[in-house]
């Protein structure tokens, strides 16, 4: 399952789009970060709509397995342990909004307990790329 | 829900090596982990430079750990799936910035 900037229930990226605002010194004012979600495949596009009305560009979304065992699963009642692990490229700023959000959704969603971390970017290469990764207008021209 | 104590210890194994592993790191203090289906890319060429067989078909074994155990769950990965095993493992951690659903 992949999925590549579709807005489904919530408002479009385009429609919240931001200008980058214009910073001394510095090409990239939004940091990134890459936001991985596990949780349970069946919840996986619920998971991945919520993070994408965040200003999320870009997501894709792997098949995965737990590591219990077979004598613990039985013993829980459950059949198997199959995961979805989304990863997600989120600007900073929204972080604060989307991990509470998560977060309140893992406690209060019937069967969408999950784990979410961030982990930030440290570089990348191609404006248009990070205005996209952004979601964001007004980028340097040409590829610096 | 801001927190660095975490790390995310990413191992990269052989397919079918992800329950040894994931029996070592849990003698080392880790929970569970997670296990993502992959392929390796190596090419012909550096098969035969470093002699070694590259088997295409991967797993990658995600685990997330408390900081202060971290180094102890990458000890035990190495001996339990490293280069000299037939895991064929390699393993590196990324602090993590934000942790969500682990209380």
């Amino acid at each position: 399952m992949a999925i590549f900037g579709k807005n489904k229930k919530t408002g479009s990226a385009a429609e919240t789009r931001v200008e980058i605002p214009a910073q001394n010194g510095s090409v990239a004012p939004f940091r990134l970060e890459l936001l991985i979600t596990i949780v349970e495949k069946n919840k996986a596009e619920f998971y991945a709509d919520l993070i994408q009305s965040f200003e999320c560009n870009f997501q894709f979304t792997a098949p995965a397995h737990g590591t219990a065992k077979a004598d613990i699963l039985h013993y829980l009642g459950l059949a198997d342990t199959d995961k979805a692990v989304i990863f997600s490229v989120v600007r900073e700023d929204k972080l604060d909004d989307l991990t509470y959000m998560l977060d309140n959704k893992f406690r209060t969603v019937r069967g969408g307990k999950g784990v979410a971390v961030t982990v930030p970017f440290t570089s990348m290469i191609g404006t248009s790329v990070y205005a996209f990764l952004c979601n964001a207008v007004n980028t340097v021209k040409g590829d610096e | 829900m801001s927190d660095k104590s975490y790390e995310m210890i990413f191992c990269i194994i052989n397919s079918g090596f992800s329950e040894t592993v994931m029996d070592a790191a849990r003698e080392a203090g880790a929970r569970g982990g997670t296990v993502i289906r992959a392929r390796g890319t190596a090419g012909k060429e550096a098969e035969e430079i470093f002699q070694i067989t590259i088997h295409p078909d991967k797993e990658v074994l995600m685990i997330l750990v408390p900081k202060e155990i971290k180094d102890a769950v990458l000890d035990a990965v190495y001996k339990s799936a490293g280069m000299s095993t037939a895991g064929q493992g390699i393993a590196f951690s990324m602090t993590v910035n934000r942790t969500v659903g682990l209380n």
